[in-house]
């Protein structure tokens, strides 16, 4: 599995310099690595195990790793992982940029996908929210005439 | 310029077809969060927004959009975006490296913020940095795990 930019190749894990990935803190490892395999299309390379190994999805160009939280650990001593204590309050998500909005909008809801609302244009682009199993929002969005996005 | 491959299939931003994947952060400054990531890892700097749009930014396999933050939106009329309590983390962005020896020593080089040296856990080496909001970033290289 590798990734190519230019002249350059990601690979997973990367033979040199880095590769970027997502992790996301989950309730259940399995009903997401599902989730996302389902509804997108991703490609489940590993479901993690019973010694706290995380699961692997590939879905388009990134990687999802997900885990269950847990407390801190020495290479993060004062941080704590957990799902969303309040699904309304986010700081960071994931970000799919579609070709077709419409037309993912219905295929991904026909996969199972909970929608906050339909595609609404705004701002240069229309754009519409998912509600993953964990609460995440993941925003799908197409540009009408932003440049980079 | 702006694509990616994988396998036979190209991905771009703005997608042509199909899908790109990008990650945003809620940020207290966009053009701060800009210059960090393009300094500490080489990200290229797409457009630094206009005051309404966000910042893009292309780094390695994927797309980095910034912005600040803000209160519910007709599409997510629940939802109000914000910077990170820096110690109840639910998602971040995990860099697999190659090298972390290397990578440790020239990102710190470059002014990141590591909260530890690399330390060995669970199959891999691992250590983080905090962003200038906050954010943990994992950078992690495997020794035993298959994919990661």
């Amino acid at each position: 599995m590798s990734v190519q930019i230019e002249q350059k190749s990601y690979a997973m894990p990367p033979c040199d310099g880095f590769t970027i990935t997502l992790f996301i803190t989950v309730a259940d490892i399995n009903r997401s690595a599902d989730f996302y395999e389902k509804v997108f299309g991703g490609r489940i390379l590993s479901r993690g195990d019973s010694k706290g190994a995380s699961g692997h999805i590939q879905i388009a160009n990134t990687w999802l790793i997900v885990n269950v939280g847990g407390g801190p650990t020495p290479d993060k001593p004062t941080v704590t992982l957990s799902v969303l204590a309040d699904p309304d309050r986010i700081s960071s998500f994931m970000n799919i940029r579609v070709a077709d909005i419409h037309a993912c909008y219905k295929l991904w809801k026909s996969r199972g996908a909970e929608f906050i609302t339909a595609p609404i244009p705004k701002y240069g682009e229309i754009r519409c929210y998912i509600r993953d199993p964990d609460g995440y929002i993941i925003e799908v969005g197409q540009s009408t005439e932003l440049t980079y996005g | 310029m702006n694509q990616v491959q994988v396998e036979q299939k190209s991905y771009q931003m703005p997608p042509r077809e199909g899908i790109s994947i990008a990650h945003f952060l809620t940020v207290a400054n966009i053009e701060r969060s800009a210059r960090y990531y393009e300094k500490v890892f080489g990200a290229r700097i797409l457009s630094l927004g206009d005051g309404n749009a966000p910042a893009y930014l292309q780094l390695a396999n994927i797309w980095m959009i910034l912005n600040v933050g803000g209160g519910p939106t007709p599409d997510k009329p629940t939802v109000t975006l914000s910077v990170p309590d820096p110690n109840h983390i639910n998602s971040f962005m995990n860099f697999r490296v190659a090298d972390i020896q290397a990578c440790y020593e020239l990102w710190k080089n470059r002014g990141a913020e590591f909260i530890t040296a690399p330390i060995p856990k669970y199959g891999e080496i691992r250590c983080y940095i905090r962003d200038p909001d906050g954010y943990i970033i994992e950078v992690g290289q495997s020794t035993d795990l298959t994919y990661g």
